[in-house]
């Protein structure tokens, strides 16, 4: 099903567009408030990353 | 004899491109000079506009066949309209940039949505002036304040406005610092602008690599429909990021995305020859362009607000108005507007992490969009 080409087909597709937008980019800062988990699993040596260039 | 000279004379001159001038192409020769002086003498947005304005003087002079099929301008436009460039641009975008600042502060990332309600109003206004739905979602995404999220967009919902839209979303973005600050401070108060931002944690090496590999795999499952630019992004990210690929961070980054910049201001600019631009669909289109700028830029700043409403620790709204895309830009603009109120208020890494959002925010309202309007 897709919006109907007129003013009301606009003002539907604007709203739901802008509130899944706001879910979807909400979701995405909650993943990244779970990244300092991350530095649990372990340390990455920048050094070493750094003199095996390739 | 003398007929016979003049009837030749006549000829030869009917070759040249003088027979065919007229005022529009003045006119578009003016605009594309107007640009170069913008960008020589006002520093406005030189890498783009400098390209985007010699090009358009150029497809305004008559019998130029660098625009035409075979010339070097038309196949710059073959680039971009086969989507072979916007992803390139993101690809060397994310090579170009450190994502820490949005990871540091997750709270902030909403703001790449609230920042886009610029997108809407432009889209049903356009609608009111009898835009098609596809033409007016392409027209809205302006509001996005993402060139290359512009054209994506435009190519897939409506390819015949792009130079239009491409030209609206490049000069406004190289004008936010003209436009932004009247919307910021209309929708602040000045103790608000003086909120100091306090310092962000410190993101990891691993949390860096991480970045790049889970947004892909997010975008790819949830927004297929505008996976390519995302995904590019973050594989120049992952390259800048891993450090043990330096040369090829080094090369997306500078001479690869020079590369692209050049095509795509000589694709754009190539685009404005006066017989398509001069019509009232154009001011139209740039109409509704600005209208989505002033009202992504008053949606930010007041998507801040309400969040202050609800957090302990306030946040300065100016970030707020980063959340238009266009990185880095309006993050530039929000720490020049909040300098201006407190010499030793740098807030440019904490605008960036909202401007980096709006990145995210203009792709999935995209991705939506053409899921929406049944689009692949």
């Amino acid at each position: 099903m897709t919006m109907p080409d007129s003013l009301y087909g606009a003002v539907m597709l604007s709203l739901i567009d802008f509130f899944a937008s706001m879910v979807m980019i909400t979701g995405i800062g909650v993943v990244l408030a779970l990244f300092p988990l991350l530095n649990r699993i372990g340390k990455v040596d920048e050094d070493a990353l750094r003199k095996s260039q390739h | 004899m003398f007929e016979q000279f003049l009837s030749f004379l006549g000829a030869l001159l009917d070759q040249t491109g003088l027979a065919h001038f007229w005022w529009g192409n003045a006119v578009m020769i003016a605009v594309g000079c107007t640009m170069i002086y913008l960008a020589v003498a006002k520093g406005y947005e030189p890498l783009l506009l400098v390209g985007i304005g010699f090009s358009c003087v150029i497809a305004n002079v008559p019998g130029s066949d660098l625009t035409q099929p075979g010339g070097l301008f038309h196949y710059a436009y073959q680039g971009v309209q086969l989507l072979v460039v916007p992803p390139l641009i993101f690809f060397g975008v994310g090579a170009m940039t450190d994502f820490a600042p949005m990871i540091a502060n997750p709270k902030l990332v909403i703001l790449g949505a609230a920042a886009h309600l610029g997108i809407f109003v432009a889209l049903i206004g356009a609608k009111l002036l009898g835009f098609s739905l596809n033409e007016a979602g392409a027209i809205g995404i302006i509001g996005g304040a993402d060139g290359p999220m512009a054209i994506f967009m435009t190519i897939k919902l409506a390819p015949h406005l792009l130079p239009q839209i491409s030209v609206a979303a490049y000069s406004y973005m190289a004008l936010m610092p003209l436009i932004q600050p009247p919307v910021m401070k209309l929708l602040t108060t000045r103790e608000e602008r003086l909120i100091r931002m306090k310092q962000s944690r410190h993101v990891t090496r691993l949390e860096k690599i991480a970045f790049p590999i889970v947004i892909g795999i997010i975008v790819n499952l949830f927004f297929p429909p505008v996976a390519p630019l995302i995904t590019m992004l973050m594989l120049g990210n992952l390259f800048r990021e891993v450090l043990v690929v330096s040369r090829l961070a080094k090369t997306a980054a500078n001479d690869l995305m020079n590369v692209i910049i050049i095509i795509l201001t000589l694709a754009i600019g190539s685009t404005m020859a006066a017989e398509q631009f001069l019509t009232l669909q154009t001011i139209e289109i740039v109409g509704l362009g600005l209208l989505a700028f002033v009202f992504g830029t008053g949606s930010g700043v007041i998507g801040a607000k309400i969040m202050n409403l609800f957090l302990k620790e306030k946040i300065n709204p100016l970030l707020g108005s980063a959340g238009i895309a266009s990185v880095p830009i309006a993050a530039r603009v929000s720490h020049n507007v909040a300098l201006e109120y407190d010499k030793e208020n740098y807030l440019i890494y904490h605008a960036m992490g909202p401007n980096l959002a709006g990145v995210f925010g203009t792709a999935i309202s995209g991705a939506i969009m053409l899921a929406l309007l049944g689009v692949k």
